[in-house]
């Protein structure tokens, strides 16, 4: 690896908005050429904030932002040359089709005509785009648009490329040419830093991620670091027959001491939502939890049940709790411990 | 400066291809608004004098570049910052005067065949004989970026709400209450006064001697403080834009 420095050093950011609310506290983070590095969080976890500093459209009340090693809040000017970035809003497509748009986007950031021909070509391509092409922005759908957007960021990305929530209104196709993309730009030897709150997704395509929650970064490392002690574990997820059931079979799973009859060993919290119990099971005593499991669904208490690795999103929900979303079913979820 | 001028010409490229499919219809109401002002100017006074012929025609220029600068301009850039355009424009790599620049290009593109018709129309309806002086399009040019300096600095200063009421109100002034269709004179004494210091009666006069030149010559006065005017205005809109929160 060698003195090069990192292609974006975010070091103990802080972003205080006036009323002392803190959008950013005390953020540090580095993203290397090569590495896709995801930003995780709720909406107003502060992720867009940090991207915005980094272009300066914002200023940092505190802390640093390098780019390419050189001081992005003293020249931002510098870090918009450097770095492409695909902002959360739409990107202004009324009158000009995603063709024009990706190519012209690429020579305004310094692409020949020549190559900003390929890249467009490239693109529309990769994201299977191309029935589009040519039909200007207001007659396009929202996916589009966005993954128009998305083109534009990365056909000519600079040393650095940020995506703010590039997946939204994509389709799951889609979604996956693009993630394919991301990483083909990374493996090209750009530093991608991605912006998202879908973490299943974001799971799979970065290499190492921060979580965010009101500002504050909460954990970082890779999704195996994140996963660490639990990485040996499996989820248990069980659809009870209603939600009474469903806390009863909580209270069961957790509240016998391991040794009784092997159900509760090994556990941690069980969730419930509506009529659904969520449980992490260490590997080892999976065999007794599947045999409970079975009994439960053979007396008629449980429709069906699933095994499945502890995901990134468990983890998630565990660091951030349900409290900051704006998911509806979160609101009726009860920890019984 | 290269980085500065390729950077200016592919904005340019991007306005051209937006507007290509309203641009027919912008032009030719702007030209009708053009021709449309010097006959309504002549059914308001029925019995216009050679001097009054030259302010009202003049006037007409002067009105429809500010109307496109001061009017039209920030109407569309409220308009682009309520849908989070400006922020998005804001984090491409392109200097904020060849955006600001980009944009009223079209404009003046905009306005200059309507500037034509109302000549054409006025010498026709008024049998104006003109003595068009070469300093004609420095400075309709002038007046345009100065109209737009002012407008841009309307649009980022004030809330996007506002901008409808703002704009109205100078089009208002720009129509009846300033020295831009007849002479300072008739304005109360404080009025006059007033726009001692408004670009208003600078942009008349800077047209007005330029089509018709006195004998004396083009006076240059009105010249430096439209130049002052665009300077001040796209100052202060570039500040406002390139602030960061």
């Amino acid at each position: 690896m060698g003195g090069e420095p990192a292609v974006l050093e975010v070091e103990r950011v802080i972003k205080e908005y006036r009323k002392g609310v803190r959008a950013n506290d005390d953020v540090s983070l580095s993203v290397s050429a090569g590495e896709v590095y995801g930003l995780l969080g709720h909406n107003g976890a502060g992720k867009t904030t940090l991207l915005n500093q980094v272009v300066g459209i914002a200023k940092p009340t505190a802390g640093t932002i390098r780019v390419t090693g050189r001081d992005a809040v003293a020249d931002p000017a510098m870090a918009r040359r450097m770095c492409s970035m695909q902002p959360q809003a739409q990107a202004p497509l009324d009158g000009v089709s995603p063709a024009e748009a990706i190519e012209l986007m690429a020579r305004i950031r310094g692409a020949n005509r020549r190559r900003a021909k390929q890249r467009t070509a490239e693109l529309v391509d990769a994201l299977d785009i191309g029935e589009w092409a040519k039909t200007t922005g207001e007659r396009l759908s929202g996916g589009v648009r966005r993954l128009t957007a998305f083109a534009m960021a990365a056909a000519e990305p600079g040393r650095l490329v940020m995506f703010d929530e590039p997946t939204n209104d994509v389709d799951p196709v889609r979604r996956r040419l693009l993630w394919a993309e991301v990483r083909a730009l990374a493996e090209n030897g750009c530093a991608v830093l991605l912006v998202t709150h879908n973490v299943i997704e974001a799971e799979r395509a970065v290499d190492r991620l921060a979580i965010l929650d009101r500002g504050r970064v909460v954990a970082q490392g890779s999704p195996a670091d994140l996963r660490g002690e639990n990485a040996d574990r499996l989820r248990l997820e069980v659809t009870a027959v209603d939600s009474a059931v469903a806390r009863d079979l909580a209270a069961q799973f957790g509240g016998q001491d391991r040794g009784e009859n092997g159900a509760g060993g090994g556990r941690e919290d069980a969730v419930v939502v509506g009529r659904r119990m969520m449980a992490t099971v260490n590997a080892a005593e999976c065999a007794s939890a599947l045999a409970w499991a079975q009994n439960e669904r053979t007396a008629g208490r449980v429709d069906e049940f699933s095994f499945n690795p502890v995901s990134l999103e468990d983890i998630y929900v565990r660091l951030v709790g349900s409290d900051g979303g704006n998911n509806e079913g979160d609101r009726d979820a009860a920890l019984v411990a | 400066m290269r980085h500065w001028l390729r950077s200016f010409a592919l904005l340019l490229k991007w306005n051209m291809l937006r507007v290509r499919t309203e641009l027919p219809t912008f032009l030719a109401i702007q030209t009708l608004i053009s021709a449309g002002i010097v006959v309504g100017f002549s059914l308001l006074i029925p019995e216009i004098d050679a001097e009054a012929a030259l302010y009202l025609t003049s006037g007409a220029m002067t009105v429809s570049l500010i109307t496109v600068g001061m009017v039209v301009a920030p109407q569309i850039v409220a308009q682009r910052k309520e849908k989070g355009l400006l922020d998005y424009q804001r984090s491409m790599p392109v200097s904020r005067l060849a955006m600001m620049a980009a944009d009223a290009v079209i404009w003046v593109v905009v306005a200059l065949p309507g500037l034509a018709v109302t000549l054409l129309v006025a010498v026709v309806r008024f049998d104006l004989e003109l003595s068009i002086s070469p300093w004609l399009l420095p400075a309709v040019l002038l007046v345009s970026a100065g109209a737009a300096g002012v407008g841009y600095c309307i649009a980022y200063v004030v809330r996007p709400v506002l901008v409808g009421l703002v704009t109205n109100l100078v089009i208002i002034v720009a129509l009846m209450f300033a020295p831009i269709n007849y002479p300072a004179e008739r304005l109360p004494d404080w009025a006059a006064a007033v726009h001692e210091w408004l670009p208003f009666q600078y942009m008349a006069q800077a047209v007005r001697e330029t089509i018709d030149a006195p004998d004396t010559g083009v006076a240059m006065l009105p010249f430096v403080i439209i130049t002052a005017w665009t300077v001040l205005g796209l100052g202060v809109t570039s500040r406002v834009m390139t602030r960061r929160a």
